[in-house]
């Protein structure tokens, strides 16, 4: 029981974080799922190593829950390539997801390095 | 959970063109060609796994589910075959009868006539007959003047429809050699075209046909099927009927069995005038048909209202024209103080007659099954409850393991939609069969075949119990969180006081249904038993009737031939005596009518009603019938045309209107005084009707002294098996004339149960319908017993181990029962006192609060609910204390 309880944690987390990093990379414009996948493994200096697969249906996810919206169109080296945007319902979740995100971050950091944080505080 | 915008191909291409850009760009970082497909591909991962997954969130998806649970389901429901077998022969007993029942009513009371625009038809009716006529129904019946004065006018009413029967009930036919008898109806020539009635072969009649009285015929689709295989050369084949020939010029719609009560018409032809065709039959009335007859108003009429005009605008427009034609061949005008008939049109949808014959009756058995489907219902949810509440633990252990409240609830609609499927089918196989036997019972002639209004109840009925059984036992279901199964024992998580109390509420309702219905079916059948146990006031053993409808052209040819045939019949081997008459007897039918004695009205006479049932017979009637001459004698072979006029009269008839003196010497005639009678005899009271009508007033006429004869019935007394006299009679019949039919043979015992028909098939079906009632309760509660017993091993362990006897805990579980029964049967008491009220007017014999009823109905109850505890009693009084206590 308690292996499912922690698979289902993994989940939620890996869900949550994607749809953020998803949410994220379009906002500077319209882009293809390959380029999501490359932004985000740039920007976490590949730490972050997306599956490809699960990258897929996240968006998807995000199109039904009209979070983004998609578009065949063609890519700068002339390939045929779906393009995602951010709609303004995405815009919206973004900025909620970042500051849950951040409040998220700033707890753990508290109860991991006490001192850090409080050297936060003081900053 | 259905919708889809992308198909699976276009997630593909996305996927497709991932794959190309990576490649692009890892040969943009050197990477040489094959290779960068070839890694773009690994750094995907699997390509076929992200494609499952965004498949699986499609439709196919719901439609797998939906597979798993169907298979889960009915594994779960083979792991306990008692349950299914039980649940699913509950549901089919009790939608199946009401499948039935409804069909029947459906077909009776409620399907339209198969006509065109059936709401614009319209049966006219009249306030009352003038007076000096005579009817076959006061309302619904008028003579031929009127009709043919409102079928002239050009106003409400087009066409104005006019039918009528050629005989009371069948008339002689024959094409080809062999006579038979069929049910005919002569009709106006609108009569297809204005009620639309389509002719798959041949063409129906037209006004100028009914003008001339054209020798046609159109047979019904059933009469084509059954007498003439569907033989398409029927047409132009001659008919005789009552031995005047007919062409068969047209076959009628298949469905379309006439628009008489109760039976089917099987052929019709143009109205005609002449002797041996005259309406219901009769003999012509001083010499006048029905055509030229303005005092007998025999005739039916349907119009059809024509377009954009309401019933209340014709009925202004022909009112004034019925008024005037009422009173044709009646002096031209109402008689002072008369108030004269008032037309009125009622809805032709349906079959006239019908819901006065079967209305009633069936409208109480729809409500008797209607119980009897609560009652099933409400077996099978407790069933399931108590199911499902085993099952906590099962359910419990699959929440904890993720199963979702969602897919629980799917679960247990689908098994619901297994149970209800399942009996819904047997169901239909059910009602089939008992809707045949009702007919067959009823003598209903029309199809009663459930139809699609049928069909649509059913699946109404099937769906609140799929939902029902699906949601009910949900509630239990999900009381049992997820920690439930962890922290409790199987002994005891399931007892739950608020649980309990709510099936202990469903079967002390089903007692008091089942009190309901076993009162209304003692009832019932109480009064079945009176009825079939009523004395006649004649000895019907050995008696066989038969109708004759010779052709008459003249009063003395008549005459003759009565004569001849009766001398004819006495000769044949084992008969004892013949007697002849001119209303069968037991057929339902009488002569009724004001009478003179001794030049006084009888109305005027008794204050009271002076109607007298009357009859016209033959010599040797009474002796025949075994019915007691008081005084005097019976009628005999020397009263002829020429000897003095002479009647006989019942003891009735002497009570009420020859109060105090002896009847005999007395006269006595019709109310009109143009014929005078003798009065010879007293007989002893007897049934004429029917088997449930009171004493009346009653008095016969010799046959062969009144000025008119007729189409006869012949009651023969004889040793023996009273049918195996037949094919002689038939012969000796046929001897005089090799046209004539013996016209419905059967035993007189066998008439008079016709009239009760209807009680008969209402008694059993009740009794019926009281027995399953009482077995459905019986399993109920035994069930409901059964559960709580084994729910309860581990306390009566307990109980028995500290000292507590086997008599003592046998008690326990009884009381339980007791208390649900005596509850049920307050309830239920009350109630079926509304019922037996309600059942009145169908009550022979037997009062709506007969206590002989009530207590039977009561000690029913208690022993159904008594047997059914004692398999549970024992079972707990034989719980070992220490075994019990182990299962913990």
């Amino acid at each position: 029981m308690a292996t499912q309880e922690k698979y289902d944690d993994r989940i939620a987390l890996l869900q949550g974080t994607l749809d953020l990093l998803i949410l994220k990379t379009l906002v500077p414009g319209p882009c293809h799922g390959q380029g999501v996948a490359r932004t985000i493994q740039r920007r976490s200096e590949d730490v972050f190593l997306v599956d490809h697969g699960s990258l897929y249906v996240a968006l998807q996810r995000l199109e039904d829950k009209k979070w983004i919206r998609a578009k065949w169109g063609v890519s700068e080296n002339n390939r045929k390539a779906r393009f995602y945007s951010l709609t303004p319902q995405g815009r919206e979740q973004l900025m909620e997801k970042t500051s849950e995100w951040q409040r998220l971050t700033r707890a753990m950091g508290l109860i991991l390095e006490p001192g850090s944080a409080l050297k936060g505080e003081e900053a | 959970m259905f919708k889809r915008k992308r198909s699976a191909e276009d997630f593909k291409a996305e996927i497709e063109a991932h794959l190309a850009l990576e490649a692009d760009e890892l040969r943009e970082e050197g990477v040489d060609s094959d290779d960068a497909q070839w890694k773009a591909r690994r750094e995907f991962g699997n390509v076929r796994l992200a494609q499952e997954r965004f498949y699986l969130k499609g439709r196919w998806a719901a439609l797998d589910k939906l597979m798993r649970d169907l298979r889960f389901g009915l594994r779960s429901l083979r792991q306990s075959p008692g349950f299914a077998a039980t649940a699913i022969l509950t549901l089919a007993l009790g939608i199946g009868a009401n499948t039935a029942v409804f069909s029947v009513m459906n077909a009776v009371l409620l399907r339209q006539l198969p006509v065109t625009d059936p709401q614009r038809l319209v049966y006219l009716r009249t306030s009352n007959p003038p007076r000096g006529t005579g009817t076959i129904d006061s309302n619904e019946t008028f003579s031929y003047p009127v009709y043919d004065a409102l079928r002239k006018q050009n106003g409400g009413l087009s066409p104005v429809i006019a039918f009528v029967p050629l005989s009371g009930s069948k008339v002689a036919v024959r094409v080809g050699a062999e006579p038979e008898e069929a049910e005919g109806d002569m009709v106006s020539g609108t009569f297809f075209s204005g009620l639309g009635v389509s002719l798959p072969l041949g063409r129906g009649f037209s006004e100028d046909d009914e003008t001339k009285s054209a020798p046609l015929a159109v047979i019904s689709y059933n009469y084509w099927t059954r007498r003439f295989t569907r033989d398409p050369d029927v047409l132009g084949k001659t008919m005789y009927v009552n031995g005047v020939p007919m062409t068969i010029v047209g076959v009628a719609g298949a469905g379309f069995e006439g628009v008489e009560a109760g039976g089917s018409t099987d052929f019709w032809i143009p109205l005609q005038n002449r002797r041996e065709l005259n309406a219901w039959g009769n003999p012509p009335d001083d010499g006048k048909l029905y055509m030229a007859d303005g005092t007998w108003w025999c005739l039916r009429l349907i119009g059809r209202l024509t377009p954009g005009t309401s019933r209340t605008q014709a009925l202004a427009q022909l009112q004034p024209l019925f008024q005037t034609a009422a009173y044709i061949g009646l002096g031209g005008k109402p008689m002072p103080g008369e108030k004269p008939p008032v037309l009125s049109l009622a809805d032709a949808k349906s079959f006239p007659g019908y819901d006065a014959m079967f209305g009633n009756p069936l409208r109480i058995l729809m409500a008797m099954v209607g119980l009897v489907l609560l009652i099933a219902l409400a077996n099978v949810a407790m069933l399931l409850m108590a199911r499902n509440a085993a099952r906590q633990r099962e359910f419990s252990v699959r929440q904890a393991l993720g199963a979702g409240r969602g897919e629980l609830l799917r679960q247990l609609l689908v098994e619901s939609l297994i149970l209800v499927t399942a009996g819904g089918a047997l169901a239909w196989g059910f009602a089939l069969m008992v809707t045949r036997l009702l007919g067959r019972w009823a003598r209903i002639e029309s199809s009663l075949a459930p139809d699609r209004t049928v069909m649509l109840f059913t699946l109404g009925v099937l769906v609140i119990a799929a939902l029902l059984f699906g949601l009910a036992p949900l509630r239990v279901a999900l009381a049992g969180k997820a920690e439930l199964a962890l922290k409790t024992s199987a002994a005891t998580s399931n007892t739950n006081a608020g649980k309990s109390r709510m099936r202990r509420l469903i079967v002390a309702l089903q007692m008091t249904m089942c009190v309901v219905l076993l009162v209304g079916a003692g009832l019932l059948l109480r009064t079945l038993r009176n009825l079939e146990m009523t004395p006649l006031g004649m000895d019907v053993n050995g008696l066989v009737v038969f109708g004759v409808k010779p052709n008459i052209p003249s009063l003395e040819v008549g005459r003759a031939f009565y004569v001849n045939l009766t001398n004819k019949l006495r000769m044949l081997p084992g008969v004892e005596s013949v007697a002849l008459m001119e209303e069968r007897i037991g057929s339902g039918w009488s002569d009724n009518s004001a009478m003179m004695v001794d030049g006084r009205l009888t109305d005027v006479i008794g204050g009271g009603s002076g109607t007298v049932r009357s009859n016209v017979v033959g010599p040797d009637f009474f002796r025949t019938l075994g019915v007691p001459v008081l005084s005097g004698r019976d009628f005999a072979d020397s009263d002829t045309a020429s000897s003095p006029h002479v009647g006989i009269i019942n003891e009735e008839f002497a009570k009420r209107f020859l109060p105090g003196v002896n009847p005999l010497g007395h006269t006595t005639g019709p109310d009109n005084g143009t014929y005078t009678m003798t009065i010879v005899g007293v007989v002893k009271n007897h049934k004429y009707r029917s088997i449930d009508e009171e004493p009346i007033p009653m008095a016969w006429y010799e046959y062969a002294q009144i000025p008119m004869v007729g189409p006869m019935d012949v009651e023969m007394r004889v040793h023996g098996d009273p049918l195996a006299i037949l094919p002689a009679a038939r012969k000796a019949v046929q001897q005089i004339d090799p046209n004539l039919p013996l016209i419905r043979p059967m035993t007189q015992r066998a008439q008079f149960e016709t009239t009760i028909a209807t009680q008969i098939m209402f008694a059993r079906l009740a009794g019926f319908f009281g027995f399953l009632a009482v077995v459905l309760v019986a399993t109920g509660l035994y069930g409901t017993l059964a559960y709580r017993v084994s729910m309860r091993t581990a306390e009566i362990g307990v109980r028995m181990a500290v000292g507590a006897r086997r008599g003592q805990v046998v008690w326990m579980i009884l009381k339980d029962s007791l208390v649900l029964t005596v509850a049920g049967v307050a309830m239920g008491v009350p109630l079926a006192m509304l019922v037996g009220r309600a059942l009145t007017s169908s009550l022979y014999g037997v009062k709506p609060l007969d206590a002989v009823t009530y207590l039977l109905a009561m000690a029913g109850v208690a022993a159904v609910a008594l047997a059914a505890s004692a398999i549970p009693a024992r079972r707990a009084a034989s719980v070992d204390p220490m075994r019990a206590l182990r299962t913990e």
